[in-house]
């Protein structure tokens, strides 16, 4: 079979094109998305700096390229299906032959090549500006940034299912969850291991989320030099790529669920007019 | 299948939907049958809360039927919701989705990929339809930028972007003005002439019922009261129905009497504030009854200022069926 013939493969492509487009769409979106993450990095940084740490000011810029990802993910993947449901495109979705899969695969690699300008302009402006020490092994902080990502978004495809059967508290559920999730899963500092200022019931919550892990192992990479056969970053891969599978599977179980129980209590379609 | 139900492109028996609320169970559609045939324009006329959009919901695979069943191109919805979804597509006219940060264009193809349509092909009949519709010129512009009544043509040519077999449409011309309304029913008639495709159109305007529609249901509470052309259901009225202007204002409730007069199939009433009279609307039965709600508005104090008879209208024929007018219903209801 031809690539192009696939409907899967069109209608992933097609949600793709929409969502980077979209984000370029807005000028003022962009310099958000660039802006906010790197003011975040440069403060940090600064403290870094202030307290003589400054072999660590990398970990402040890291978090600033993290968290716009992070931040794609909850506002733009995981709410994207309740915003589509109350301006009616969910139903469109629904009412097409299009694999859900496809879609949400879509809105994840839309989501990641529209915020990888951003999130590269927040590390190319820190590297530049603080010159952070970087001890890295490349191909092993390549598979931890691909891995973590592919895990990040499939935590956003399992979250917009969930978003979807809460319905209009999306966007109270994001901000409860945004600043939580970034100050647990340890975005501007370690949040596990001996420098973690949390008790180890919270290090171990914290360890679901994939963004903790990824942190963690990108840290282990790309500052203290670790690569592939180093026993804990083996692990965190590992884990990784079975929150990744899991939640791929859980998310498109979760939506068929969804749509079924939608087909039987008429939730579909309801929105606001 | 013999050769009579391969016309046959939708069909629903005995079709039932409840859904809860608070008060408890409220009952959508209570037992509807009917027959819609390839290549014809089949509207379901009724005022709000009838059950029409539950109808389309339940077609286009959106909902499941509580009780009966509902079959599109031979496809049960209950049991083969995907391979209905690959023969239809649905607008709704309150509906204004798109991507606003992408042109009309984009949007267009990208609900085209859903179908698996080659962009080349895509691109061509997103023309076709366009010009059809004179979209032609604000294809380019930001989905945000076009006004409602290019979005709603936006809506449309995505209804038919995937050469559908059925089309589902609910009220597709809702709040657009008169030649935006009009070109709208122009191409939804080209639509089903020229390529044969089945439209199913829920709507209350009777008007667009009359100009495009091969056959019409009439539904209210969720049953189909009467189904025919329109011409024959305005016939079966027989006599021309009464017009009255009256002054004053009559209080509410005081013009119940007209609906309990011996002929009177039903009426319905407005307020013309600016004249400072209320306009009256009776399906009767011949000359004599015209003239005995003429003599009782009389006796009850008010001064008839105008009368005429006039060819019956579909919301007349509703009057007939239910006893009140739409406005009235939907008010009841609410």
């Amino acid at each position: 079979m031809k690539l192009h013939s696939n409907p899967w493969l069109r209608t992933a492509y097609a949600r793709l094109w929409v969502r980077a487009k979209s984000i370029y769409g807005e000028p003022l979106w962009v310099a958000v998305n660039i802006g906010f993450p790197f003011f975040t990095s440069f403060s940090l940084t600064m403290v870094y700096r202030a307290y003589g740490l400054n072999s660590f000011t990398g970990f402040a810029i890291l978090g600033g390229v993290m968290i716009s990802f992070w931040g794609n993910v909850l506002w733009s993947m995981a709410s994207q299906f309740n915003w589509d449901k109350q301006v009616g495109l969910f139903e469109i979705y629904i009412t097409s032959p299009a694999p859900i899969s496809a879609i949400l695969v879509g809105m994840s690699l839309g989501g990641i090549l529209g915020t990888a300008p951003s999130a590269a302009m927040v590390a190319i402006l820190g590297w530049l500006i603080f010159h952070p020490p970087i001890n890295a092994i490349w191909p092993a902080v390549i598979s931890v940034f691909a891995l973590t990502l592919a895990s990040l978004y499939a935590m956003g495809m399992a979250l917009s299912s969930l978003y979807l059967a809460y319905g209009r508290e999306a966007d109270s559920v994001n901000e409860a969850l945004h600043e939580p999730v970034s100050l647990i899963s340890g975005v501007y500092f370690p949040s596990t291991g001996g420098f973690s200022p949390f008790p180890l019931a919270v290090q171990a919550g914290a360890s679901l989320i994939p963004l903790t892990l990824g942190m963690d192992a990108l840290r282990r990479t790309l500052f203290f030099g670790q690569g592939f056969g180093e026993l804990y970053l083996d692990l965190e891969l590992l884990a990784l790529a079975v929150m990744g599978v899991v939640l791929l599977f859980a998310s498109s179980k979760a939506l068929k669920f969804l749509e079924n129980k939608g087909r039987r209590t008429g939730t579909i379609a309801v929105r606001q007019r | 299948m013999n050769r009579a139900d391969a016309e046959i492109t939708v069909q629903v028996d005995g079709l039932r939907r409840e859904f809860d609320s608070k008060e408890g169970k409220v009952v959508a559609l209570d037992g509807v049958n009917l027959q819609v045939r390839k290549g014809e324009i089949f509207g379901v006329l009724g005022p709000n809360g009838a059950g029409k959009t539950t109808m389309i919901r339940i077609l286009s695979t959106l909902l499941l039927p509580t009780a009966g069943k509902a079959g599109v191109m031979g496809f049960d919805v209950e049991k083969e919701p995907e391979k209905i979804r690959a023969v239809i597509n649905m607008a709704s006219g309150a509906e204004r989705a798109g991507y606003d940060f992408i042109s009309a264009r984009g949007n267009l193809w990208f609900f085209s990929q859903l179908y698996g349509i080659p962009t080349e092909e895509a691109h061509r009949r997103i023309n076709e339809l366009s010009d059809m519709l004179g979209l032609q010129n604000y294809l380019d512009r930001k989905f945000y930028a076009l006004s409602t009544g290019y979005k709603q043509r936006v809506t449309l040519v995505r209804a038919f972007i995937n050469d559908p077999k059925v089309v589902f449409l609910d009220e597709p011309t809702i709040g657009l003005d008169v030649m935006t309304a009009l070109s709208i029913r122009e191409y939804i008639l080209k639509q089903a002439k020229e390529h044969g495709r089945t439209i199913l159109l829920a709507t209350h305007n009777m008007a667009e019922v009359d100009a495009i529609c091969n056959r019409v249901a009439i539904i209210d509470k969720g049953k189909i009261l009467a189904c025919d052309t329109p011409a024959a259901l305005k016939r079966s009225l027989g006599a021309p129905s009464l017009v009255l202007e009256v002054s004053p204002i009559p209080a509410p409730g005081s013009l119940e009497t007209i609906g309990k007069l011996e002929g009177v199939k039903g009426f319905t009433s407005s307020v013309d504030e600016e004249r400072g009279l209320s306009r009256i609307q009776v399906v009767v039965d011949g000359d004599r009854t015209a003239q005995s709600v003429i003599d009782s508005i009389r006796e009850s104090g008010m001064t008839v200022v105008s009368n005429w008879r006039q060819q019956a209208t579909l919301e007349e024929v509703f009057v007939a069926l239910v006893g009140r007018g739409f406005r009235e219903r939907e008010h009841e209801a609410a």
